[in-house]
């Protein structure tokens, strides 16, 4: 099969998952198509070295690598904030953001608006696993941390979106579980 | 089991990651506490409203032609690489047949093969629009999650008044809808999303050759319901009992109005 069959055939399938994922991480319309383009370069020149059976965690996996070469081109910034620290922090920032708080008036997309400030290490574990269902140890081996590192961060994931202030709705019917 | 063990396990069993017998002493533990099953609530709570309310952003056309002509000229730097002196004008036929062939293999295959069937019945014609629609990126022409914006924008443009719901707090969200032609008259197709998938669901007062049964094709399931006199027909990737359940609830929520 030539280079160009294989990626016809095993990755173009998987191009929305990738575009997706790339829509997430970088919460931009021009910056993911860059990304993806970007990684649809690295996967033409790779896919030979692609086994038939795990495609969409293969090209997810060049898709996350080209998105965080630009983003330590384009925003150095955000890798760092991925330590967890500055998770409520970031939650607080954008409740603030005027900017933002009108466009969420605009249109009636309160999680969304959520999983979008969630900090980069955590909205990456929250789209592999709930807009692409993948299991946890696929989501270990793209994201290249322990399954015990993808459990913990869904965990927080979950909590922040749970507890954020955007979500009333939901945070009413946690709250009995929680406490 | 106690509540300590339970702890991230609940997690877990939310996600289908527990099977075995594990997943069995969990069961048993969350019917006896409250607590636990609360959390474990709260997980499925979230997911369906993930399903509903944040997007699965699709490549935009624009993008996927883009890539299509990144693969284009890698195949011709391949191609060109063995015999760079001899022979150009074959690899430069080579690598536009082969530029044409990529771009018009989907086409051909899609559309092609399933012309060929196109009037065997209703639901082959139902699969044929729905992966025309696809092909194209033509599912929706009027996108909107609001029923109330949905269906009077379908009721100007037909006949007859289709019953629209949003079933978003079961996982299917409406994201819109057009008009098709089916069986030959106009009809209502909404097109909703559930996960990963998109549903085509044409309404219509009566289809005169609906599939009794749930029928499988091309890998798409076509599945039928009818009620309060009208008909609805599912098509879509998902699997047959996602798509059954969901007819059936289309129908008797109509019903239930």
């Amino acid at each position: 099969m030539s280079q160009h069959t294989r990626f016809e055939d095993l990755v173009m399938p998987h191009l929305d998952a990738g575009y997706n994922l790339a829509r997430w991480l970088t919460r931009d319309v021009n910056d993911a198509e860059d990304v993806v383009q970007d990684a649809c370069v690295r996967a033409i020149k790779y896919v030979g070295s692609l086994r038939d059976g795990d495609a969409r965690a293969w090209f997810l996996t060049i898709v996350r690598h080209a998105f965080y070469d630009w983003c330590k081109r384009n925003r150095p910034a955000e890798i760092v904030k991925g330590d967890g620290t500055a998770i409520e922090m970031a939650a607080a920032d954008s409740a603030m953001d005027p900017e933002r708080a009108a466009q969420r008036r605009g249109q009636s997309r309160l999680l969304a608006d959520a999983v979008a400030e969630l900090p980069l290490v955590f909205r990456e574990v929250l789209i592999l696993r709930e807009l692409e269902e993948l299991s946890y140890k696929e989501i270990a081996r793209i994201t290249d941390v322990p399954v015990g590192t993808v459990m913990s961060r869904l965990a927080r994931a979950r909590g922040l979106l749970q507890r954020s202030p955007f979500l009333h709705a939901i945070r009413g019917q946690v709250a009995g579980g929680e406490r | 089991m106690n509540c300590n063990e339970a702890g991230t396990l609940v997690a877990c069993y939310a996600d289908g990651e527990i099977v075995t017998l594990q997943g069995r002493s969990i069961e048993r533990h969350l019917r006896g506490c409250a607590a636990c099953t609360a959390k474990h609530q709260a997980v499925l709570e979230l997911r369906a409203r993930i399903n509903a309310e944040v997007p699965y952003f699709t490549a935009p056309p624009a993008l996927r032609e883009r890539v299509r002509a990144l693969l284009v000229n890698a195949n011709d730097v391949a191609a060109a690489r063995p015999r760079p002196q001899q022979d150009r004008w074959r690899w430069l036929t080579g690598g536009a047949l082969a530029g044409c062939a990529a771009t018009m293999l989907a086409w051909v295959v899609g559309t092609a093969v399933i012309d060929r069937h196109a009037n065997e019945d209703v639901a082959v014609e139902a699969v044929t629009t729905h992966v025309r629609a696809t092909l194209n990126n033509h599912l929706i022409e009027i996108a909107s999650s609001d029923q109330h914006t949905v269906k009077p924008w379908l009721s100007a443009r037909l006949d007859y008044s289709p019953p629209v719901q949003d079933l978003a707090s079961e996982g299917f969200a409406l994201i819109g809808g057009r008009l098709d032609t089916l069986d030959k008259q106009r009809v209502a197709t909404l097109v909703y999303r559930y996960r990963l998938h998109t549903i085509d669901v044409f309404v219509r007062p009566e289809f005169a050759h609906a599939p009794s049964a749930l029928r499988t094709l091309r890998g798409f399931n076509v599945a039928h319901a009818t009620g309060s006199g009208m008909d609805w027909l599912a098509v879509s990737d998902v699997s047959a009992d996602v798509i059954t359940a969901f007819v059936q609830r289309l129908a008797s929520e109509a019903a239930s109005r």
